[in-house]
Order: C-alpha cells, then structure tokens, then sequence
C-alpha cells in the first residue's frame, strides 16, 4: 500500500497511445488547431493526467477563444472598421499568436504531468507518422468550408509566407462574404 | 510503534535525499504517509523531496497540506517558504521564512533560504546578515559560505570571495556553489583554465546545470568572442523557467511578422523576402540548435579531463 501524489498519473487503458507534448504542439504548426487542441485533450486523458480537466477546458477555450476573436475581427472588418491590408493582417496576427500562446500554454500543463509520467516509466509513442498525415490532410480540412471563420478556427500558428497566404485568402473570404451578406 | 516506523521511514528518506535520490526518498514518504495520511511532518518532507526533483505542482499540494496540519511547526514554514520561493511569491515566501526563523530550533537551512529570499527581493545587506547568523550556527555550513563568496565576488571583493570559497570547499569538496563561485573567481583572476576545471566538475555532475553553464560561456567568450556570444545566447535562452522561453519566442514571431507586414504593406518586396527567409532561418534553428548545444556540450565535457590533483 502506498500514499498517491496529487501530481501522479492515473493508470488508463490507453497509456499505449500517449505521445509527447511537443508532438500536438508541432501539430498547430504543420498541421492545424483542428489536430492539435483535440490531440492535447485526448494525450491528457491517455496519460491519465491529474490536471485532465483544466487541459481539456484550456483547448475548449482555445476553440472558444479562437471563434470569439475570429467574429470579432470578421465583424469589424465588414464593417470598414479594420481595413483591408496591414490593418486586418494585424488582426489576424493577434489571432494566430492568441492560437499560439494558448497551445504553448496547454503544452506546458501537460508536460508538467508527462515529466511524472515518464519518470515512472509510462509507455511513450511517436507519432511523426500522425504529423506527416495531418500535414497532408491540412488543406482538405481547410478546404471542407469557405467560411473565413472556419478558415481562421482550424488553421494553424504558421509563420512567413503560410501566415500571409492565409490572411490573403481569409481577406478574400470576409470581402466576399461580406459581398454575399449585403 | 506506527509514528517509530513512521519516524525511521522519514530518516532513511532523508538520507536518501541528501544522496540526491529523489525517487528512492519519494517512495519512502509515500510509505510513511500509507502509514498515516495526515503525519504533517511527512507531507512537509514529501514536499521538500518533490521540490528537489521539480515537481512543484506536487511539492505545492504537499505543502499546502502540511500547513493545513500543523500551521505551529518551523520546519513546514520552512519547506512552504521554499516551494514559494520556487513559484516566484517572494513576500509570501519571507512571511513564512520569518515564522521559520523565530521557531526555537531555527536552522542554518532557514537562514540561508531567508538571505536567498532577501537577494532576490534586493537587501544584500540583510542577506549578508542572515548568511552569518547561519554561519553563527555552524561556522562550516557550506552553502552559507558560497553565497557569501558570490556576494563578495559581486561587490568586487575577489579577497573575501576566496576565502569565503575556500572555507566551503574544505567543507565539501564537491559543493556545486562553491565551484561555480571558485570558477569566476579564477575567471576574474585571468585564471581561465582553473575556471574551466571548476566549470567540468559542475557539468559532469548535472549536465544542464544552469550557472555551470553560465559559467562555461564566460569561459567560451575568454577564448573567442563569436563562438562566446553563441554560447552567451544558448545559455540566456534555456535560463529561467518554461514561461519565459515560451515568451521570448512568442515576442520573436510577433516581432518577425509585424516587420513582414509592414514591409510588404509598403511595397519593399525584396526587404520582405529577407525576412521571411531570415524569419523561416531562425525557425529551423530553433528546431536544431538545442541538440547542436548539447552535443557540443557533451564532446566538450568528453574530450577534457580534471587534472589528477584537482
């Protein structure tokens, strides 16, 4: 018989599929959110990890947050508040490092947990394989609405010349949207 | 017969934390506390053993729940003084510092965490008072002894700051604090291969030890300034806690697309592919450069030995 640490994981039957923290945080950047915030709350229930709930809250807000934002910028652009160009790839900067912020911060709850679980020897998996697959799959997932709103909630936090690309078809979106809606 | 077994069971733990065994000391506590879930005593050095392996979050819990049993007891102000001290709540840390201190059987430990807390908060002049009060205490307590050293050494007085080193070292020949402090010393004395020789034994010890490190790049800078403003850089980065990482390169991906942004938005195309090509370089090491850092480290720490009298 032993005293359980409040930081301890619990055993689950999917300890077989746990991966590293960084694994669902390079997912934001090659894959999307739509990879990397589900994938944060499925490892934290596979790890059995204490703080479960608080990780699977964090990525709900992540989506929340993300939506909030995303409308938010939408609706002041359409209405010629946030102008096209700089001012609305700004905004879309402050989406994307919203995305980034929360994902690192998810990352670094899990793996204050994942350290405890590796310490005790728990099974770990990688994943690159999974990476590899949502990297492909990234532009169908994109691609399955052309809702900016939809654009902006599962891309991910890229960089450069991705980053623009998505602003300019995200200012396409909206501008026709916005067209479509009046 | 159960508090006995409970009361050998934390000794043996103390023992084993010391030997710097975390999980061999964890797993005795844990024994001791199946034994009694409420043994403040036992919950405070579980705290203190979870601390030295960095799990805070469990050392937090375990302190919290230590005071929650026993708010009367010196060495649980100790240990919650130190896990705040590890989350960064200084005034609350020195709160419980000082009900540490003024117990009857104040520490040397207590003392040198209470001239820790001072530094942090800026009163050098109070922490050097602590330190001899805790060296009132036991005239050879090392770690009281290197933290005056570093206090000398930082107002100049490399005198002092040997002698003060000196004392520690022949307390504990292989004191981290004392070295690291022995290494600047010699550093500040133009002495760079006796710096280098206290650098190795740190870093053979604990590989990612931060001042060991710090200490290794002011050495690499003595030798060239390019590969020591890289090293400066390594080591600047992985100081601190994840949070400030995670910042830092946060603030640098902002920075990089505001710039991107801007450029492009006023028509520098050529200025924007720079920066996307040097933005999209500094990604690709970010990615290489902690294992490049660390293999150098390795075949640094491997090719050079400590000299046999060292």
């Amino acid at each position: 018989m032993t005293y359980h640490i409040a930081d301890e994981p619990i055993e689950t039957s999917l300890r077989a599929y746990v991966v590293r923290p960084s694994t669902p945080l390079f997912a934001i950047m090659l894959g999307g959110a739509w990879l990397s915030w589900p994938w944060f709350a499925f490892n934290a229930i596979a790890m059995g990890s204490p703080t479960r709930r608080k990780e699977i809250a964090l990525c709900l807000a992540a989506f929340l947050g993300t939506g909030l934002l995303g409308a938010l910028v939408i609706a002041l652009a359409r209405a010629g508040v946030i102008g096209s160009g700089a001012p609305l790839r700004l905004a879309l900067l402050a989406i994307v490092t919203f995305k980034l912020t929360i994902t690192y911060y998810i990352s670094m709850v899990q793996e204050r947990t994942f350290h405890v679980y590796e310490y005790y020897g728990g099974p770990v998996r990688a994943a690159g394989a999974i990476l590899a697959a949502g990297y492909l799959l990234n532009d169908l997932v994109i691609g399955l609405s052309d809702n900016p709103l939809w654009i902006i909630i599962v891309s991910g936090g890229v960089a450069g010349g991705v980053s623009s690309g998505i602003a300019g078809g995200i200012s396409g979106g909206i501008a026709g949207a916005g067209a479509g809606g009046l | 017969m159960e508090e006995r077994q409970i009361n050998i069971l934390l000794e043996q733990a103390e023992v084993q934390r010391r030997l710097g065994n975390h999980r061999g000391a964890t797993e005795l506590v844990q024994r001791a506390l199946a034994l009694d879930p409420d043994h403040a005593q036992a919950h405070a050095s579980l705290a203190f053993t979870l601390l030295g392996a960095k799990r805070l979050a469990g050392a937090g819990i375990e302190a919290r729940l230590a005071l929650g049993l026993d708010a009367n007891d010196s060495f649980i102000h100790h240990v919650m003084a130190a896990v705040l001290v590890a989350e960064r709540e200084l005034d609350d840390a020195w709160a419980h510092c000082l009900i540490a201190l003024e117990g009857p059987a104040a520490t040397p430990e207590a003392h040198v965490l209470g001239a820790r807390i001072q530094i942090l908060q800026g009163d050098v002049a109070r922490a050097e008072e602590l330190l001899h009060e805790a060296l009132a205490l036991d005239a050879a307590h090392t770690a009281a002894l290197s933290w005056l050293a570093r206090l000398a050494l930082d107002a100049g007085d490399r005198t002092t700051a040997a002698r003060h080193v000196a004392l520690a070292l022949e307390s504990d020949p292989a004191d981290r604090d004392a070295h690291v402090v022995a290494g600047y010393i010699d550093l500040a004395s133009g002495d760079v291969s006796g710096a280098e020789q206290h650098a190795r034994f740190v870093l053979n010890q604990t590989a990612t030890d931060e001042d060991g490190l710090a200490l290794w790049a002011a050495i690499q800078a003595r030798r060239s300034r390019l590969l020591g403003a890289w090293w400066r850089w390594n080591t600047w980065m992985s100081r601190g806690d994840e949070r400030r990482r995670v910042a830092l390169l946060i603030g640098a991906f902002v920075l990089a697309q505001i710039a991107i942004i801007v450029t492009d938005e006023l028509g520098f195309e050529g200025l924007t592919r720079v920066l996307n090509l040097a933005w999209l370089g500094f990604c690709a090491y970010t990615w290489f450069a902690p294992e490049l850092f660390r293999r150098m480290l390795a075949r640094e720490l491997g090719t050079v030995h400590l000299d046999p009298d060292f």
